[in-house]
């Protein structure tokens, strides 16, 4: 496992080297410059002002080693400053990271709530009524986008009952029960569409593992029905959902924007998307590089916890 | 101040466009003959203190005043910020950390007195020096801001006389370098503290800076020590603090009021308007502001199918294109009805608005079709561009593609962000880009900076050049008499809509709403809540 491990982290490394490469030289296809931003309106376009913020700026020298300037930089966790606000890069992603970690999470959590007891339930009731409710609940999840059922949820627990609020961001650092009343919303529209999927794979991977010998052995065997889902099918059946869930998760982590738009949530993704409309060529590099690498590492948490729900299962 | 007579000889004009304009414009936002809804500052007598929660569109890109634009109607950060002239209800300017001020005869020399007293934030005197030390660093093309080192284009330098005495030295005669100072804002800074600028702002604003997260919240505190006072001596502003949540859809917003979380919001959308002021007047005050801006097709004279350089029937083109437009169409189907169609770029709610301008070529789909015939290059493909950042700039360009479609043009429009944008116009690379230019509270700001041929924004974005228009200009900023001044820019809107180097579709109009139980005193101008003596967000309080 320990070898396995380090044999995973080490393969990381050209993984997150070609990661680079193609981040930098993404943001240097985009068309439209910084300079052009920095510059703006009415002061019009001379050159001698393009040529003194490229300067300030480094933007006059090569690309290759520009590159290899900010990838010295990068691998000593240095980011820089952002182009637009000036402030230290690693400032801005802090701000924001904990945000986005705190309401991903909680919807991903949520969405296993709902979806592992359901989808359960349902392979191992087929045909009846929960399995039938269970599909169309789900069904349902993933036909209805998530930017309209977030604002069917402001309507109704916002405006009309007047239970939470319709948008804001609380640290829950700074007041842990307050933050929680700004997360209920957001978290349960990410959950419900999450919820969706998971309901559906749970089942059919349950329905696939109940059809299996070593059930059938089980249960000849004596061991109460009890037993037999929740100690040996639900523990095989569970491998495509963690998968699943772990890809949702690091999907989750840089994709919100839409989410966090309705809500005014402070996270990652909107921070992203404002510093690829401003062309902030180092918050974008930095930002997305660290959203890499965070779905890099969960893929390897993903593998490492197969061994955990079956220790059968053995790494190459 | 530098002419009296010409302040006292505007002022009826401008009571009365005000008491109109603000009829108007609620009006046309309720749907409904009569006033806007919002009460009158006065009637209530004023209590210090709450905290002013503020749901914004935008939100600043950046700490440093200087380094960053500073968008008066929609950053709340602007509550820092403080300058050399204010200005009032009438949108005269106003004495603010200059006491009085006066120009010389050639208006190259401007002379402002400072106000003893005044501090920055962090307790310097705000002296010459400082002032000095201001003007230079905004100036200074490394961190100035574009649109604010504009407005100081025409400064040569700066001279310190005494203390409290400073001294703008101009390259060319200029009659409106005190309006021009106010917006967008020349605003003043601590030397002492220029190292936090881009962390922790020190300026000299009726607020201080405490805190702000990005796109999250800007938090600012009452300056103790800010220079102004009410009626009866108490120190303004009211309000002990000013929350600012951007929050940049406009529904998301409107939500966040009705539901309480904000109480006072910028930008309700066009399409709501009329709605929430009928069905909520009476827990909401709105606001209207009936030109915050001009919308307008603008072509590429620099190089192209609409441009002379490339075609000799270029002007035949952009006059078929004109003809093809549908003003009324835009103002129903973009604005909801709301605001004016615009002729020129000052709206009737302006004391700059002149009625006798010769209009742009008029509606006219047959004629548009015979003369985009008749052209050379009319059945060419050319490129309309519009911004994605706002949603009139964007409605309107698909709206005018979908026109020009009717008229047998082969157009095609690219919604293009920011960055994209300017380097296409900087590049010439695009033939109508439909945009929008926000209110200049002098012509000169906007006749001087885009339409005068040797402007720099003129220069970057189309290139259009007519002798006369630049004599008039030029001649304008030299000129004292505000009714002449008038119509000498009205005889350049006439040449605007002949020569077609733009054409004018729309004025901006923008709607405020604010929680009517809490938000009280509050008022609002042209230019949103700050920089305003007597009224707007120093003179609100919170109730209960």
């Amino acid at each position: 496992m320990l070898a396995y491990t380090l044999r995973r982290i080490a393969q990381l490394v050209p993984v997150l080297l070609v990661l680079t490469v193609a981040v930098f030289g993404f943001v240097e296809a985009l068309p439209g410059s910084v300079l052009d931003t920095l510059i703006g309106t009415e002061g019009g376009d001379d050159a001698e002002t393009r040529e003194i913020l490229a300067k300030e700026y480094g933007l006059d020298r090569p690309v290759h080693e520009r590159y290899a300037k900010w990838l010295v930089r990068t691998v000593q966790f240095d980011f820089g400053n952002s182009l637009v606000t000036r402030r230290p890069i690693s400032l801005e992603l802090m701000s924001r990271i904990p945000a986005t970690v705190y309401l991903a999470t909680v919807g991903i959590m949520l969405s296993m709530m709902i979806a592992i007891p359901l989808g359960t339930l349902a392979a191992v009731r087929r045909n009846s009524a929960i399995d039938y409710t269970a599909q169309v609940t789900s069904l349902a999840g993933i036909s209805i986008p998530e930017f309209w059922f977030a604002i069917l949820c402001v309507l109704l627990f916002s405006l009309y009952l007047g239970w939470l609020p319709s948008s804001g961001y609380v640290s829950p650092f700074e007041d842990f029960w307050g933050s929680l009343q700004f997360l209920i919303l957001p978290a349960a529209a990410i959950g419900f569409r999450q919820a969706a999927f998971t309901t559906r794979l749970t089942r059919s991977s349950m329905l696939d593992e109940l059809s299996k010998e070593y059930v059938d052995t089980a249960r000849a065997l004596g061991h109460s029905e009890r037993k037999v889902i929740f100690k040996y099918t639900l523990r095989n059946a569970m491998i495509p959902t963690i998968t699943i869930s772990g890809l949702q998760l690091a999907n989750l982590l840089g994709g919100t924007v839409v989410l966090e738009s309705i809500f005014a949530w402070p996270g990652i993704g909107r921070a992203i998307f404002e510093a690829i409309l401003q062309r902030d060529y180092p918050l974008i590099q930095a930002g997305v590089l660290v959203l890499g690498c965070i779905v890099v590492v969960m893929n390897l948490l993903v593998d490492l916890t197969y061994r955990l729900l079956n220790p059968r299962v053995k790494f190459a | 101040m530098t002419d009296d007579a010409r302040n006292k000889g505007s002022d009826s004009t401008r009571r009365s466009f005000l008491k109109a304009s603000t009829a108007l414009t609620g009006a046309a936002l309720a749907g409904v003959p009569g006033l806007a809804d919002a009460q009158s500052p006065s009637k209530k007598h004023p209590k210090r203190g709450g905290t002013l929660r503020f749901g914004t569109r935008e939100d600043t890109i950046g700490l440093d005043t200087h380094r960053n634009i500073i968008y008066f109607v929609s950053t709340p950060l602007t509550g820092i910020t403080g300058g050399l002239v204010d200005f009032d209800d009438k949108m005269q300017p106003k004495p603010a950390v200059a006491e009085s001020w006066e120009a010389s005869k050639d208006l190259q020399t401007w002379t402002f007195k400072l106000r003893r007293g005044a501090e920055y934030h962090n307790g310097q005197t705000i002296d010459a020096e400082s002032v000095k030390w201001n003007i230079e660093r905004i100036k200074d093309p490394k961190i100035g801001h574009a649109f604010t080192r504009s407005v100081l284009a025409d400064v040569e330098r700066v001279t310190v006389d005494d203390k409290h005495t400073v001294q703008f030295h101009l390259k060319d005669p200029h009659a409106a370098l005190d309006i021009n100072l106010i917006y967008y804002p020349v605003n003043l800074m601590s030397p002492g503290a220029v190292d936090t600028a881009d962390t922790h702002p020190v300026n000299c604003g009726p607020f201080k800076f405490k805190t702000w997260r990005r796109l999250d919240v800007t938090e600012l505190v009452r300056f103790e020590n800010f220079w102004e006072t009410d009626s009866e001596g108490n120190n303004l502003p009211y309000l002990d603090g000013l929350v600012g949540r951007p929050k940049k859809e406009d529904r998301v917003r409107l939500t966040a009021l009705r539901t309480n979380e904000v109480d006072l919001i910028d930008n309700v959308a066009y399409a709501d308007a009329p709605a929430f002021k009928k069905d909520h007047g009476r827990t909401f005050d709105t606001w209207p502001v009936p030109q915050v801006g001009t919308a307008m097709m603008y072509f590429n004279l620099k190089n192209g199918l609409l441009s002379e350089k490339d075609n000799p029937d270029a002007h035949l083109l952009r006059q078929a294109i004109a003809h093809a437009i549908d003003h009324e169409g835009i103002h129903q189907a973009v604005f909801n009805g709301i605001g004016e169609i615009s002729k020129g770029f000052y709206s009737s709610a302006s004391p700059w608005h002149v009625k006798d301008i010769e209009g742009w070529p008029k509606f006219d789909l047959d004629k548009a079709k015979a003369l985009r015939k008749k052209a050379k290059g009319g059945d060419e493909k050319f490129t309309i561009i519009a911004n994605d950042t706002f949603p009139y700039m964007q409605q309107s360009g698909e709206l005018v593609h979908a026109m020009l479609k009717d008229a047998g043009f082969n157009a095609v429009l690219e919604i293009l962000p920011g960055p994209v944008m300017l380097e296409k116009q900087n590049k010439g690379d695009y033939n109508i880009d439909s945009t929008a230019n926000s209110y200049r509270l002098d012509p000169d700001g906007w006749y001087g900076r885009n339409i005068l041929s040797t402007a720099p924004e003129t220069r970057r974005r189309n290139g259009y050049k007519n002798e006369k228009a630049d004599q008039i200009i030029l001649a304008a900023r030299k000129e004292g008499d505000r009714a002449k001044r008038r119509q000498m820019y009205a005889d350049v809107e006439t040449l605007v809509n002949r020569d077609l180097p733009m054409l004018y579709t729309h004025f901006v109009p923008l709607m405020m709403a604010s929680n009517k139980a809490r938000v009280k005193g509050y008022n609002v101008s042209y230019s949103g809540p700050w920089s305003y003596t007597g009224a707007g967000m120093r003179r609100t309080w919170i109730e209960g």
